[in-house]
């Protein structure tokens, strides 16, 4: 196993590409990163000009995956999308070295989530492909060859063992959660995602400039889970509830966001005020 | 094959065969979900909405082939990228000089569509010379899907939206070959399992939202890709199955706290 190269961002001149190397969460675990494109135009921004949004920096929905290092074997959770192949690839080589990846797990068969999974799969031929056991159209998504996981299915990489559970909020019903036992993370891929300024890719949290904003949250989730404008607030509420009864992780480690490693729990209570909100103002937009 | 819904939109239906799992009325015989496709005759050249699964590669190709007399098409539109829906889309020529690939997303380099023309809800395009608005779909999955209407013979292209499983004999069926409609237990078997946050649902509030879409829209008929095609009065038939469906589907579950 090499070492994780230093942390740098690479801004690629003329395009919309943020390219970055992975930032190591924990020992083992690392968090790779594509910004994808600045959504100030797309969202309106300048016009709407929400609390959290600073019209000198770009603005970014990311898209994460995560590698997981064990003392005998390495784990890649989802692959980043399509325009960024090389990269993840890079990344990937330069991460597991000589060893090769030894499973990689699609947590749902989205585009951006799974798309490199072909060419990740050629580069790692003996990587095992773990996917989803939920679902009932597996080979529509050319995933009825992989090894199936759901609630309490685990993989051990040495010292280091991984658990899937039940996607609790979700688009497409082929998902799966994960939750890295050594370091009590809890990756909830398209929930608890988060648009953040350009200056703060790759940064936990806690270390942005400027403090968290619920309104983060609902800029997502009225895109993404659009369908919160359709529920019972309460019974979400609820859900939510249950999930910090069940989980109530040391980390979040979001697909679609920053890394959440402080005050977990909070940011968790905090997600119980979104759908109210999503259900008085309706969708704000879509994204993908 | 194909079946005329109205004069100028035909269905080119697919099926995937479900293998039993003890959950649904058809456990027994395997049931079955379409994955189909539809194919409009716009005055400036032939449009099909969405592109098929992988799975069904070669039979869509075949159908694309049928239908246009080996001409093939002169426009892709995909209600999103979901892989059932936008698998085929490099064999049937889409993003090409020949064929024009329109698709809903604000990135599609992500969505791994980085040549389509994109589209938003609410946005009202020509292609082909035909007009199509782009609805925002109550009953969806993906953030970016759209439904599509379609302006010129009123049909409602519903993505994942008025699915229903069904039997084996009944996959060339559209809703007017069923006497007593299409079964409910059909309509909340596939809703449940596919749009799975309709466990949530305040049923209420759905039903509003798909009144608007019929009342700002002429509809005559509604083109899923995961169920029957619906046309005229069994729309109201089928609306009135899927409400009582969403509501045994939220009444059926529990929060596990």
């Amino acid at each position: 196993m090499r070492t994780c190269p230093p942390f740098e961002v690479t801004f690629i001149p003329g395009t919309a590409v943020v390219r970055t190397m992975p930032r190591q969460i924990a020992e083992g675990l690392y968090w790779i990163y594509e910004a994808g494109p600045d959504r100030v135009e797309r969202f309106e921004l300048d016009r709407r000009n929400p609390e959290w949004y600073d019209p000198d920096h770009e603005v970014y929905i990311p898209q994460c995956a995560y590698l997981l290092e064990g003392e005998d074997e390495t784990l890649l959770f989802d692959t980043l999308s399509p325009a960024c192949t090389d990269h993840v690839l890079d990344v990937l080589a330069d991460l597991v070295g000589d060893g090769g990846l030894d499973y990689l797990v699609v947590s749902h068969p989205d585009v951006p989530h799974a798309g490199n999974a072909p060419a990740i799969l050629d580069a790692h031929p003996a990587a095992e492909l773990v996917a989803p056991g939920y679902g009932n159209d597996h080979e529509l998504y050319r995933l009825g060859e992989a090894t199936h996981v759901t609630e309490g299915d685990t993989i051990d990489l040495g010292d280091r063992v991984v658990e899937f559970h039940e996607a609790t909020f979700l688009d497409a019903p082929v998902s799966v959660w994960m939750t890295d036992r050594r370091t009590d993370t809890l990756f909830t891929v398209d929930w608890m995602g988060f648009p953040h300024l350009g200056g703060d890719a790759l940064r936990f949290v806690d270390e942005t400039d400027r403090a968290f904003d619920v309104e983060q949250f609902v800029e997502f989730h009225s895109r993404v889970l659009f369908w919160y404008q359709y529920v019972d607030v309460e019974t979400v509420q609820r859900e939510v509830d249950a999930l910090l009864e069940k989980f109530d992780p040391s980390v979040v480690a979001p697909s679609h966001g920053l890394v959440i490693r402080e005050d977990t729990t909070d940011y968790v209570e905090l997600m119980k005020d979104v759908p109210g909100i999503v259900d008085r103002r309706g969708r704000v937009g879509t994204l993908g | 094959m194909s079946v005329e819904l109205t004069p100028t939109v035909e269905w080119l239906p697919q099926c995937y065969p479900h293998e039993d799992d003890g959950r649904n009325d058809n456990d027994g015989d395997g049931y079955h979900e379409h994955v189909s496709v539809y194919l409009v005759r716009a005055d400036d050249g032939d449009v099909l909405i969405d592109s098929g699964s992988v799975y069904h590669r070669d039979e869509v190709q075949e159908s694309v082939d049928a239908a246009t007399d080996t001409t093939g098409l002169d426009a892709l539109v995909l209600s999103h990228s979901d892989y059932p829906h936008a698998g085929n889309v490099s064999p049937l020529g889409a993003a090409s000089e020949d064929v024009e690939l329109v698709a809903s997303s604000g990135s599609p380099a992500q969505q791994g569509l980085p040549a389509a023309r994109t589209v938003s809800i609410g946005d009202q395009e020509r292609i082909c010379g035909r007009r199509f608005s782009f609805v925002d779909p109550p009953l969806a999955d993906r953030s970016h899907t759209t439904w599509i209407y379609d302006h010129v013979d009123g049909v409602l292209f519903t993505a994942d939206g008025f699915g229903a499983y069904h039997p084996p004999e009944h996959c060339e069926a559209t809703a007017a070959d069923f006497e007593d409609g299409i079964p409910t237990e059909a309509v909340f078997e596939y809703h449940r399992d596919n749009l799975v946050w309709l466990r949530y649902v305040d049923p209420g509030k759905i039903r509003r939202a798909l009144d608007d879409i019929f009342g700002a829209y002429d509809v005559t008929a509604v083109a899923p890709v995961h169920g029957h095609p619906v046309v005229g009065a069994a729309i109201d038939s089928y609306l009135d199955g899927f409400y009582d469906a969403a509501e045994r589907i939220a009444d059926e579950y529990e929060v596990d706290v």
